[in-house]
Order: structure tokens, then C-alpha cells, then sequence
């Protein structure tokens, strides 16, 4: 790859900005907008400029409760992705054999693959409080336990859905680490543990940083499985988001909603492509 | 050594777990698919098809599935264009700041999808443009274009240009370049992508929330409605073609291109 000059194949471009600018810039434009507008520019004849509906996110306590639930449950779910997916990242990058590689990834990306829906529907089968752990549970004489419509069971529904992309980020940054280092380190006398904690895992730290800013992203703007999981009982943002829409059509407040969520998400953005332009970066010095 | 030994099947035995974790949900849905009982029940009773002929039979299920696999085919082109032709100008346009570029092309990987649903869905209003299926469409592609830019990316990123250099110093113009060197070339890569897109549209549920309009619902937002009041079966029996759906996809990438290269994130 060598830079070029400016060619006809930069005509290519074309399509994406089309299709960019105006179904993707133009209604976050539009988004924005609104949220510090008093109606429809379009239909209502006079619309002024108002901050109403941030003053109304700020005032009412109700909502720092609803961002605070959002971010707790994007916490612990990128907690628990990064406990679980670390080791078959390691696995991953680790296994010597073909075979054993390809079945590994196979069974990563299937769940990824599967819809979301789906996969909820399965932790609801698995945790509903008639579902199959509870009636294996009552089988065995055990006393039965309420598994979801709390925060707990959107926790186990989000790991699930978001450790597939926790395990890919870390299996390429820990792939990439020179195995001979955790070797040399065991031959000075370090037992595999301490090798592990003082050469690898300070090594993956980016990987770590990296997988967890992805995690925590897709985790807070999670819908389908807070709603179903939480039973309709616990608020998030998104929920909020889609119930200002479906239930009050309050489009002003919902757009404000959304840019508060658009301003955690890109910040979680820009955090994570620079955590992985640092691995790249690593990885071209070695 | 014996406690090496220890530590090595400790290891693999949290790895046994996190796989048991990650692939037992998929298995316990076959279960339900097949399980003839209209609750859950575990361990299963017996084996019957009935709610494979439920969900068959049912006129609903069987328009939203008629409608996410045209949603789908049509997303799927749309992005294939969109998205490989954006690939082809990143890595061949010499453009200045392709980085910001190719930033802005992924973006809609990160970006909350519910957030291009809620702003979709906004400007539809406000231009009082309504819900009609082209703009589902418009949704869908957004949000499957950074596939179809990654995969092929991938593969003008592994070849460098010194191929269509050789072609052209040997006599072919760009235009005959382009068609017998540079396309062969992409191919799998565009192909992976298009796969991709077909399963990303099929499944995408924040943005078709807002944007599918009432009665004519996409397969997830009608199984999201089911699942709200109902666990039977039938779900279970969508839920199977779908998997079914996926795991073709996966065996299928895997023979014509490989994973490896698609996984990169």
C-alpha cells in the first residue's frame, strides 16, 4: 500500500456520500435540532430556540437515575465479558492446532450470528422463573430463585450477547504478543502464573481497554434485552429513548435523549480508536 | 510439575465453562423448538414438529419472515454496491484523509443503532416523508455498509497495487483493468461482506423499531411482540430457522473465504 494521488477511482466515493449525507448526517443534524427547538419547523409556524428539554433531563432526578441504571448495568456487563472472555482470548490466541482454532471461533461468531432476540428469548427460557435452571432447581428439592426482571438477569443477557466482541479484540492483541516473552520469563524461574500476570497481561492492557470501551458502547445502547430480561420494570436509556417515541411521542425530548446518549457513545469511541491505533502502533514496532 | 498440571486443567476447565456458557443458550432453543409441551419444560417430553407447522402456518409470521428476507436481498444489494465501491475509492482514490474516511464509513458499527433508528425516524416525520419500505431499506444499509467496507478492505489491503500495475503496463486499459483484474480480486471479499449484510439486515432490530410501520412488522419486531406476551414454542421453531439461517452463513464463509480474515475488529 503505497499513497497515491487523487484518481478516477476516488469517483467511488460517490454512493457512500450520498447515502451517508443524507440518511445518516442529515437526520442526526435533524436530531440535534430539535432537541433544542419548541416544535416541527416544518408543519409549526413559529418555533424558538430552548434548552426545556435539557433543563428537563437536569431537573428531574428521575433521569440521572435512569442514566445511573444504563451505566451500572454497562459496568458490570463489561466486568463479567472481560472475566469470562479473557481466558478464550487467550485460548484463542494461544491453540496451536488448525482445527481447534477454527472450532473456537466458529463457536465465538455462532451466538454473533444468532439475532438478539433470539438469544434473549433463550435466557428467558433458561431464567424465567418457570424456566429450565428454576424447574431443575424444584427437581432437585432446591429452593427456586427470580433469575431475570431484575438487573441481574439483563446483565447475564447483555454478557452474552457482547463477549463474542470482547474475545475478538483480545485474542488479536494477546495473538500479537511475542510468546517467546511469557517463555523467557519461565525460564528466569517465573512460575506460568507469574509469567502470565507480569508479561501478558500488561502487555494486553490496550486489548483490555480496548474490548471493554466496545463492550460498555454496545452494552448502554442495548433495547431488546433490558426490556425483555428487565420485564419491563427496570428503565434505561434507550428504553426511555423509545418510550418518549412510542408512548408520549415527545420527539423534542426524545432527540435530547439521544444526544446525550450520541455524546457518551462518541466519546467511547474516540477512546477506543485510540486504544487501538496504540496496539497497531505496538504491533509495528515489534 | 504435578501442580503445572493442575494449573493447565484449571484453565481449560474455565474455558470449557465459557463455551458451555456461550453455545448452551443456542442448544436449549432446539430443545423448545421440538419439545411438543405449550410450556417450557425441562428435560424435554418427546419430539414433534408441531410448532415448526405453527410458525409455518401462521399468516403473520409468514409475511414479516416474507418481509425481512426482502428487506434483506434488498439491503444486501445496496450495500454491496455502497459499501464495496467505498472500499474501492478508499484503497485506490488516493483521497486526502482517507483515515477520517474510512472512520466515518464504520461508524454505524458503533454508533448506537437505535440512535440511527431514533434520527431516521425524526427526519421521516419531519419531512413528513411516513414509513415507507425504502426507507427501512435506506436504515438497513446504513447500518450494514461498514461490513461490506471491512471485508473488502481486507482484501485490497493483502494485494497491493503492483497486480493492476502489471496489467496496465502490459497493454490494458484501466476500464479492462478494472473488470479482469481488480474485481476477481475483491470478490471473496465483497461476497463475505454481502453474506454478512444479508444476516445483519435479517436479524437488525433498534433500527426497524422505529421504522417498519404498523402491520407490516420485520420477523424480529413481530417475534419482540410474540415474546412479550408468549413463550411457546413457535418462537422456539423461529428461532430455529434463523440459527439454521446463521450457521449456513458460517459454513459458508468458511468454504469460499475463510474467517479469519472477516474477524478482525
Amino acid at each position: 500500500m503505497r499513497a497515491r494521488r487523487l484518481n478516477r477511482m476516488a469517483l467511488f466515493l460517490l454512493p457512500s456520500a450520498v447515502l451517508f449525507t443524507l440518511f445518516f448526517f442529515l437526520p442526526i443534524g435533524m436530531m440535534a435540532m430539535m432537541s433544542v427547538l419548541t416544535g416541527n419547523p416544518v408543519v409549526a409556524p413559529h418555533v424558538a430556540f430552548t434548552v426545556r428539554n435539557y433543563a428537563r433531563i437536569v431537573e428531574d432526578p428521575f433521569h440521572f437515575e435512569v442514566i445511573w441504571t444504563t451505566i451500572r448495568i454497562g459496568l458490570w456487563t463489561t466486568f463479567v465479558a472481560l472475566l469470562i472472555g479473557y481466558p478464550l482470548a487467550h485460548l484463542m490466541a494461544r491453540v496451536r492446532s488448525r482445527t481447534a482454532h477454527a472450532l473456537l471461533l466458529m463457536a465465538v461468531l455462532m451466538p454473533m450470528l444468532t439475532g438478539i432476540i433470539v438469544r434473549t428469548f433463550a435466557w428467558m427460557a433458561l431464567l424465567a422463573d418457570k424456566g429450565v435452571i428454576n424447574q431443575m432447581l424444584a427437581a432437585m428439592g432446591l429452593p427456586t430463585a427470580q433469575l431475570m426482571y431484575n438487573e441481574f438477569g439483563i446483565i447475564i443477557g447483555l454478557v452474552h450477547i457482547y463477549v463474542p466482541f470482547m474475545v475478538l479484540t483480545l485474542t488479536g492483541v494477546i495473538g500479537a504478543i511475542d510468546e517467546r516473552l511469557e517463555q523467557a520469563a519461565q525460564n528466569l524461574g517465573a512460575s506460568p502464573l507469574r509469567a502470565f500476570w507480569e508479561v501478558t497481561l500488561p502487555l494486553s492492557l490496550p486489548g483490555i481497554l480496548a474490548g471493554s470501551l466496545l463492550v460498555f458502547a454496545l452494552a448502554i445502547s442495548a433495547y431488546v434485552t433490558p426490556i425483555l430480561m428487565g420485564g419491563f420494570q427496570i428503565m434505561t436509556l434507550p428504553i426511555l429513548i423509545y418510550q418518549q417515541i412510542s408512548a408520549s411521542f415527545n420527539v423534542g425530548f426524545a432527540a435530547s435523549l439521544g444526544m446525550v446518549l450520541l455524546v457518551i457513545s462518541m466519546a467511547l469511541i474516540v477512546a477506543y480508536n485510540q486504544m487501538l491505533a496504540l496496539v497497531s502502533g505496538q504491533r509495528e514496532l515489534q | 510439575m504435578n501442580q503445572l498440571g493442575f494449573g493447565r486443567f484449571l484453565y481449560l476447565a474455565l474455558n470449557g465453562l465459557v463455551l458451555f456458557f456461550l453455545l448452551a443458550p443456542i442448544a436449549i432453543i432446539f430443545v423448545f423448538a421440538l419439545n411438543p409441551t405449550p410450556y417450557i419444560q425441562f428435560p424435554p417430553v418427546g419430539i414433534s414438529l408441531r410448532w415448526f407447522e405453527k410458525f409455518f402456518a401462521s399468516s403473520q409470521f409468514m409475511a414479516s419472515l416474507w418481509l425481512s428476507l426482502k428487506v434483506a436481498a434488498l439491503t444486501t444489494v445496496c450495500a454491496t454496491v455502497v459499501g464495496a465501491s467505498a472500499a474501492l475509492a478508499i484503497a485506490r482514490g488516493g483521497l486526502p484523509g482517507v483515515r477520517l474516511i474510512t472512520a466515518i464509513v464504520l461508524s454505524p458499527l458503533m454508533l448506537p443503532a437505535i440512535l440511527t433508528g431514533l434520527a431516521l425516524f425524526q427526519a421521516y416525520v419531519l419531512l413528513d416523508i411516513g414509513r415507507p419500505l425504502w426507507g427501512l431499506v435506506a436504515g438497513h444499509t446504513l447500518v450494514t455498509v461498514p461490513y461490506l467496507v471491512r471485508t473488502t478492505l481486507a482484501l485490497l489491503h493483502n494485494f497491493d497495487t503492483r497486480l493492476e500495475e502489471a496489467a496496465q503496463n502490459l497493454g490494458a486499459s484501466p476500464m479492462r483493468t478494472f473488470f479482469e483484474v481488480t474485481l476477481p480480486l475483491i470478490k471473496p471479499g465483497v461476497i463475505a461482506g454481502a453474506i454478512f449484510a444479508f444476516i445483519v439486515s435479517f436479524d437488525q432490530f433498534p433500527v426497524s423499531l422505529f421504522l417498519v410501520s404498523p402491520g407490516q412488522e420485520t420477523l424480529p419486531i413481530t417475534l419482540f411482540n410474540y415474546l412479550k406476551y408468549d413463550l411457546d414454542g413457535t418462537i422456539g421453531a423461529a428461532s430455529v430457522v434463523s440459527i439454521l439461517l446463521a450457521a449456513l452463513v458460517v459454513i459458508v464463509l468458511d468454504r469460499t473465504v475463510g474467517l479469519r480474515s472477516y474477524v478482525k475488529l
